[in-house]
């Protein structure tokens, strides 16, 4: 099927990239990452900003995450703040924005910051599949 | 600040005209109700009287001469109490009556229209804020709901599509329940009888349609609630009450962390609610102001300012009282007192 990227996918184990799934919706973090999970992506969740920056400062994260799909809408640390942060400290990992909310100054504003994709729920895997294989692309960029 | 002179109003008529009358004018500060009247014992003013613990009288004569009226309105709308209370009343008081009184009472009527325009705008203002709150609720399910089907168009084990098809119905549940909240919210309060309406019932309702106009993420919640505390109201307006405090508390936690305890206790025959919030504070040079129109802190395009005004109507209409204590820096608290609205029968609770 499309959505295995050629020759990446190996033995059924993941190992198209690692996503960083934050969302403080247990359920959104359970259908992202299994729409993902299908296209040979490793999935890490984190329910919100805070356990978003202690995943990618744990173990060998800070190596390995090739993307963030942040909510921005969360308890303490929101995605805003988080944003900021991964974009201070991890100029490297791009982000995709997933937010229940639309909102044109808020997503003029994130794609400024360096943002790849602003996605408004609910979105197609499809779609989500070809945002992050655009942020991998970026991430493959920023290797060289 | 100077205390305005107090009207002594005697009331003569304890019919439409008098009820309403009673419920405009002891919510003003500087009109005194001394007493109403009526010959028919089964007026429907009378009854509102015993509710306000306004004084009846059967005797007009002794109404009008001796208790130190200064105004005597007559709502009879009968010729004949009129040319009687002209021969009869004490120099000091004048005599509200015929076309005045009837012109008044269009007032009275003209003014309730408002206030209900009034409440009804102010609600509709503060809705405006919900749409992120909305967007969350509805689009989060939604991504839940389009994921779940998008597997399950190719999803080859039956356990997992029966699971999953349960996942999605229950999803649209939780999705409708909020169109359901929101409609209740936003309809006009109907102007029906005051009925008993269960107080701990409505604070929940509350909670959860607060939810949408400010972010409850970093809000410890704590509930104390009486069973069955219940006061005699419009469960609509009650609702608005609720939302108000609630929404006007997390606010206060804005940029803090805090604590929202709502608090009910039925207590020597009385309700008592407290909202209490550990958030910014009201300075206490603006405490005083709070309740008047068109006062708010919030940014402009914020706040309407007629949210707390609006509460304070309608916790008088339903004979109840509101107080504030508030530190700065520390929190606020709300605490409403009503009068036990406890049902005689099994009629069951709104």
């Amino acid at each position: 099927m499309s959505e295995f990227k050629s020759g990446t996918f190996i033995g059924g184990e993941a190992c198209e990239g690692r996503v960083l799934v934050v969302d403080d919706e247990p359920d959104i973090r359970k259908v992202v990452k299994m729409t993902l999970q299908k296209a040979g992506y490793e999935v890490l969740e984190a329910e919100n900003g805070e356990k978003a920056i202690e995943v990618i400062n744990s173990g060998e994260n800070r190596l390995l995450l090739d993307v963030v799909i942040c909510d921005i809408r969360m308890p303490k640390i929101n995605g805003a703040e988080a944003i900021a942060y991964f974009r201070t400290n991890y100029p490297r990992v791009p982000l995709i924005v997933l937010t229940g909310f639309p909102d044109t100054d808020m997503a003029t504003s994130f794609l400024r910051q360096g943002v790849v994709d602003y996605l408004v729920k609910p979105v197609e895997g499809e779609k989500l599949r070809a945002a992050v294989a655009r942020a991998m692309d970026q991430r493959e960029l920023a290797r060289l | 600040m100077e205390r305005p002179r107090h009207t002594k109003v005697a009331i003569v008529g304890a019919g439409r005209g008098g009820h309403a009358l009673l419920d405009l004018l002891h919510r003003v500060p500087s009109i005194e109700i001394i007493g109403i009247a009526d010959r028919n014992p089964a007026a429907l003013g009378l009854q509102r009287a015993h509710e306000l613990r306004i004084p009846v009288v059967t005797d007009v004569l002794d109404l009008i001469c001796n208790h130190g009226a200064s105004l005597i309105m007559d709502v009879t709308d009968d010729p004949e109490m009129e040319t009687y209370l002209h021969a009869h009343r004490p120099p000091t008081a004048d005599i509200l009556s015929g076309s005045s009184s009837r012109l008044l009472w269009e007032l009275v009527q003209h003014e309730f229209k408002l206030e209900a325009e009034l409440l009804q705008s102010e609600k509709l203002a503060g809705i405006g804020s919900f749409a992120a709150g909305i967007a969350h609720d509805i689009n989060n399910p939604l991504q839940l709901i389009l994921g779940l089907a998008e597997n399950l168009a190719e999803e080859r084990d039956l356990t997992v599509v029966h699971e999953q098809a349960r996942e999605i119905i229950e999803a649209v549940k939780r999705t409708s329940a909020i169109c359901r909240d929101l409609t209740r919210y936003s309809r006009r309060a109907s102007p029906r009888e005051d009925v008993p309406v269960s107080v701990n019932g409505k604070l929940d309702e509350a909670l959860r349609i607060a939810r949408y106009a400010s972010s409850f993420h970093d809000i410890e919640m704590i509930k104390h609630y009486q069973p069955g505390a219940a006061v005699l109201g419009n469960p609509d307006e009650l609702l608005h009450v609720f939302v108000n405090l609630i929404t006007n508390a997390v606010h206060a936690m804005e940029h803090t962390r805090g604590t929202l305890t709502l608090e009910t206790a039925v207590l020597h025959g009385e309700v008592n609610v407290r909202i209490s919030d550990t958030g910014c504070g009201i300075a206490p040079d603006k405490i005083p102001e709070i309740f008047e129109p068109f006062f708010t802190t919030k940014a402009p395009g914020k706040g309407t300012g007629l949210g707390l005004y609006n509460v304070k109507t309608i916790v008088n209409k339903m004979h109840g009282v509101i107080a504030v204590d508030s530190q700065i820096e520390k929190g606020t608290t709300f605490t409403l007192i009503f009068p036990n609205g406890e049902p005689a029968g099994q009629g069951g609770l709104s």
